[in-house]
């Protein structure tokens, strides 16, 4: 097929001009973050940073407790989405597999329960957790973080667990594997992109909360990272560099996750979202 | 992350009914049904889990929004139930009713802009070489993985009053009046500098999405219609766009649910401001209920969000329960 | 509810049961555990003290100084064997979280609160009556610096420290602005501003659109205030002629600082921006000086203080006299130790090496002698006189939750509103608040 030269053309420089607008941003924090504060606020954008610095994220980790917040996000956010992947594999088992009464409305729940707007029952999930006496506690943001990602990740690996071959767990089970030996030696393997690229999300929204942790955690050393930087962001409002540190070290973690699991995850969402 | 489509998303559907008619009859059925009791056990744990950390909060929080919630009420444990009241003043209220509209509107056009903006870009991916293919994944994938909290406080920077790289490209750009421009002073500025970030943070998971669904288009399907005498138009209306279909309903309900919950973005762009101006259901929620510690209020505008999200994505609701009980 | 409170003139034990028999709650505990206790400082505690306790103490960004915090700690820690612990809290919603704390099982047993936002706590139940601590300690507290701590005739606070704004500014930039002298006038004012505008590259003065303290400061020196009684209930009264000239008169000021419009002085930090070294001035409280050192060490010789201009050079300008109480939550298990918390914080000795590290104004009027060849108090004093408050109703808490009406005024007017229409636009929200059933 032949085309025009400005055929050929657009689409790529159509494709540049995206990859300049969808990366600036993420390029922007980096390279402010690295910037001696001269150059950050100067009147002609410096665009490349060439006098390069650590000063501001020598600020953003002195921060009291920062190791604190670390350790906490790192703990609540694993233990949630650990947790959402083993009762939604159970659940999803059962919804793409298994025909039962009721299964219509299971689903629908759970579309339902997608649809929570968590901020807005704050404080109803507060009086519910202070008069357990849990607060200042990471167990109950952990079970909320995990209830926040259930609904979905149970979906998500419905669609997962629907597309293994059918045939092949039968023909496990043929040759005499119990249901439950054929799910864990078949259908866990063929799943396991599926599993990543659905705790990528699960991830990302787990570390990512915080006006739960906000009102629920009043003590530093159970507050966790998001916490931090929003509120280094109104101490320190104007002093984009330290901001800008803060904000990398906090998204490096899920960029680090999305690269590790790029591949295994894009080809796991082709596999997972569309083929049979 | 996938898309979760109203059935199983294996593309085409027949796969799955395949299976089951495919293979003679009576023996997976007998495998299928053994144990009557093994899904719901299997569904215990996560509908133990629903009903115990949302259920309960959604109903703790339907019982306060009949509460006369104060600080001193809350302070001192005191439970004073005054009937519809909270309903009362609120749905009186013009507040309400202006935040309603504001936030359907608000969704209407970021999903609007996400969907077709998503679109393009996917079947733009769809048509590059690899090495641009690549490219563009990658800028996307950055986007993506941004934590929403820290996309917020870049884009407060790049659109900051002094020194913010958005005013001095829009100053250089012989827009001079915007050289020292406060995005936050108006609504819609407000509102713009958000629908930015939210468009730019959603479009790659429809992109990437959609472009991993195109390649499972059947090239059949093209050349039959190639042989029909279709255009390019024309394939992609009768095969491409009806191929989508489910994935794109999928989708959207999906951006309709985090766009009207955009909380976090709209919160800390600016407050809901300036003078309450971007105020969105969530953020209305809030703020009457927490921040101006009347919490019964901010209980009772809760649920109205809840149903009126609800409301919203009703449409789509009806389909999956539709489909689902074709597929039984 | 009247009897009681600030009434209690003398400490016997007929008074106190009778006290009781009120039944507040907080202050049954707080009583019970006087039992046989003279006030003479309450070592009741057994051999050991407390030892093994730790208070939890909250005090406000800034308001007490490192220096401070270790020295009463340490003679905390001598005199009770327990420990105590300083939280530092931030202003930007306060409320939300000490609304929240207060309802917890474990609340800080001490904290700082705002003089405008004591009576809307006193209100809730949440602070504990500390009529026999005003007995005990409280004879010499300046009536009007005490009133913000009395609700309903009851003593739910104690005064602890109080301060007007002043301006700080850069003696650098005004010297090389070619400027010998402060200014008198408000006019002066203006006028050293422009010329340091013109003269240097430095900003003139640093001044945010929502610096509200600063506006209420205006208005009362315009003699006004932001709120009327009408009917008996409390309304807007952002319309008056006078409020207006008060926010002409910020206005004319803020058009000479690049600061953004629609933030208040606390984001960023007023005192960071001037660190950098390039601000002429800022109207702020004086241990803001500490915020600008700690940024830039440099910056310290540079500073200098002075009262704020008024119209006329025998009057200061009118200023918000912002203030901090100490109060006990009603919940706290440790009503005894909070007490002596308070005491010795609030000491003569503790309460004026406050005054003298912060340069505010103590409780006592004895201990200003602390004050004596404190730049940042000499600057604040004269005003301090003509210094007034926003009005001390619990209906005002409501106001100052975001977003703040009055800022949104101010906005507002900066914006390009005229007063009238600024306030017209806002009345309804400030008014709703005031109304805001509790």
């Amino acid at each position: 097929m032949k085309r025009s030269l400005f055929g050929r053309l657009w689409p790529n420089v159509t494709a540049v001009v995206l990859f300049i607008g969808f990366v600036f941003p993420v390029y922007w924090m980096f390279s402010t973050a690295f910037k001696p504060t001269g150059d950050i606020i100067s009147e002609n954008p410096v665009w490349f940073p060439t006098d390069v610095t650590f000063e501001h994220f020598e600020r953003a980790i002195g921060v009291d407790h920062f190791w604190t917040y670390v350790t906490n996000s790192l703990i609540v956010t694993l233990c949630a989405v650990g947790l959402a992947l083993v009762v939604a594999l159970a659940g999803s088992f059962a919804l793409a597999r298994m025909r039962f009464k009721g299964r219509r409305g299971f689903v629908i729940g759970f579309m339902v329960a997608q649809m929570a707007p968590w901020e807005v029952m704050i404080i109803a999930m507060y009086m519910i957790v202070r008069d357990a006496s849990m607060l200042n506690s990471l167990v109950p943001l952990t079970v909320f973080y995990m209830m926040m990602i259930l609904p979905f990740t149970i979906l998500t690996l419905r669609g997962f667990v629907a597309a293994v071959p059918r045939e092949l767990e039968e023909a496990a089970m043929v040759d005499g594997c119990s249901r439950a030996q054929a799910f864990r030696k078949v259908i866990l393997p063929l799943l396991a992109p599926g599993l990543m690229s659905t705790s990528l999300f699960g991830f990302i929204t787990a570390w990512n909360e915080f006006p739960l942790v906000l009102v629920l955690n009043k003590e530093a050393e159970a507050q966790t990272l998001p916490l931090w930087l929003s509120s280094f962001q109104t101490a320190f409002g104007n002093d984009w560099g330290a901001t800008m540190a803060a904000s990398s070290l906090f998204a490096v973690p899920i960029l680090i996750l999305f690269v590790f699991l790029q591949r295994k995850a894009v080809s796991g969402l082709t596999a997972g979202a569309v083929k049979g | 992350m996938t898309v979760q489509t109203e059935r199983p998303p294996s593309g085409p559907v027949d796969v799955t009914k395949r299976d089951e008619s495919g293979l003679a009859g009576p023996r997976p059925r007998a495998a299928f049904r053994a144990g009557g009791l093994t899904p719901y056990l299997l569904l215990l744990p996560a509908c133990a889990a629903t009903v115990l950390l949302l259920g309960w909060p959604l109903v703790k929080d339907v019982l306060l929004s009949f509460q006369n919630l104060n600080m001193a009420q809350l302070i001192q444990h005191v439970t004073e139930w005054n009937g519809v009241d909270n309903y009362k003043e609120v749905l009186t209220g013009e507040d309400f009713w202006r935040v309603t509209l504001r936030s359907i509107l608000f969704t209407a056009v970021n999903v609007a802009l996400i969907m077709v903006a998503g679109a393009l870009v996917g079947l733009l991916l769809a048509r590059l070489g690899k090495r641009m293919r690549v490219l563009l994944l990658v800028g996307l994938v950055l986007a993506w993985a941004m934590p929403v909290v820290a996309a917020t406080t870049v884009y407060q920077w790049l659109f900051a009053q002094r020194f913010g790289v958005v005013n001095w490209v829009l100053d250089k750009l012989g827009w001079h009046s915007m050289a020292d421009y406060s995005w936050t002073s108006s609504q819609m500025s407000t509102f713009f500098v958000v629908t930015v970030l939210i468009v730019w943070m959603s479009i790659p998971f429809v992109a990437i999405n959609l472009y991993a669904a195109t390649t499972t288009i059947p090239s059949e399907l093209y050349e039959a219609a190639a042989l029909d005498g279709a255009g390019n138009w024309k394939s992609f209306t009768t095969v491409t766009l009806p191929f989508l279909r489910p994935f794109l309903y999928a989708t959207t309900f999906l951006e309709i649910i985090w766009v009207f919950k955009a909380f976090v973005q709209v919160f800390t762009i600016n407050g809901g401001g300036p003078d309450r101006l971007t105020e969105i259901l969530p953020v209305y929620a809030y703020i009457e209920g927490v921040g101006n510690q009347h919490y019964g209020m901010g209980a009772a505008i809760a649920v109205l969000t809840i149903l009126i999200l609800l409301g919203l994505t009703a449409y789509y609701l009806r389909i999956v329960l539709k489909q689902e009980e074709d597929e039984l | 509810m009247g009897g009681g409170g600030v009434g209690i003139p003398e400490e016997g034990g007929v008074k106190r049961k009778l006290i009781s028999a009120i039944g507040v709650a907080g202050m049954m505990i707080s009583l019970a555990a006087c039992g046989g206790d003279n006030g003479d400082g309450g070592d009741k505690a057994g051999a050991d003290g407390y030892a093994g306790q730790t208070l939890t103490v909250w005090v406000m960004d800034g308001s007490s100084p490192d220096q401070w915090q270790k020295d009463v700690a340490a003679a905390f820690e001598k005199k009770t064997k327990a420990k105590v612990k300083f939280e530092v809290q931030q202003w930007n919603g306060i409320q939300q979280k000490l609304t929240t704390a207060l309802s917890e099982e474990n609340p800080p047993d001490v904290f700082e609160i705002g003089n405008t936002q004591t009576p809307a706590y006193a209100k809730t139940g949440g602070l504990a009556d500390l009529a026999d601590l005003k007995n005990e300690i409280g004879g010499e507290w300046t009536a009007s610096l005490n009133e913000s701590s009395i609700f309903e005739g009851k003593q739910y606070a104690a005064p602890w420290y109080f301060a007007n704004r002043v301006v700080l500014y850069n003696k650098k930039v005004w010297a090389e602005a070619g400027i010998k002298d402060t200014p008198k006038t408000r006019d002066e004012f203006y006028a050293d501003l422009k010329q340091i505008g013109e003269k240097t590259d430095a900003e003139p003065i640093y001044l945010p659109g929502q610096n509200w303290y600063h506006f209420v400061g205006l208005t009362i020196g315009e003699g006004v205030q932001l709120v009327k009684e009408e009917n008996g209930k409390y309304v807007s009264n952002l319309a008056d002629p006078k409020v207006a000239a008060a926010m002409e008169t910020y206005k004319k000021f803020q058009a000479l600082s690049k600061a953004p419009k629609d933030k208040d002085e606390a984001t960023p930090q007023q005192g960071e921006v001037f660190g950098k070294g390039n601000v002429g001035a800022f109207i702020g409280m004086g241990w803001e000086a500490g915020i600008a050192i700690k940024a830039n060490p440099k910056i310290e010789k540079e500073i200098g203080y002075f009262t704020i201009p008024g119209a006329t050079a025998d009057k200061p300008e009118g200023v918000f006299l912002g203030g901090s109480n100490l109060a006990v939550a009603a919940g706290s298990q440790k009503q005894d130790l909070a007490k002596e918390f308070l005491r010795i914080a609030l000491s003569d000795q503790y309460e004026g090496e406050l005054a003298k590290l912060n340069g505010v104004i103590p409780n006592k009027e004895a201990l200003q002698t602390n004050l004596k060849g404190n730049a940042v108090a000499e600057a604040a004093a004269p005003a301090a006189a003509g210094g007034g408050t926003t009005p001390l109703i619990p209906e005002w808490a409501a106001v100052e939750n975001a977003p703040n009406p009055v800022k949104t005024y101010m906005t507002a007017v900066l914006n390009g509103k005229s007063p009238a229409e600024a306030a017209a636009q806002v009345e309804d929200e400030f008014n709703k608040r005031l109304a805001q059933q509790q």
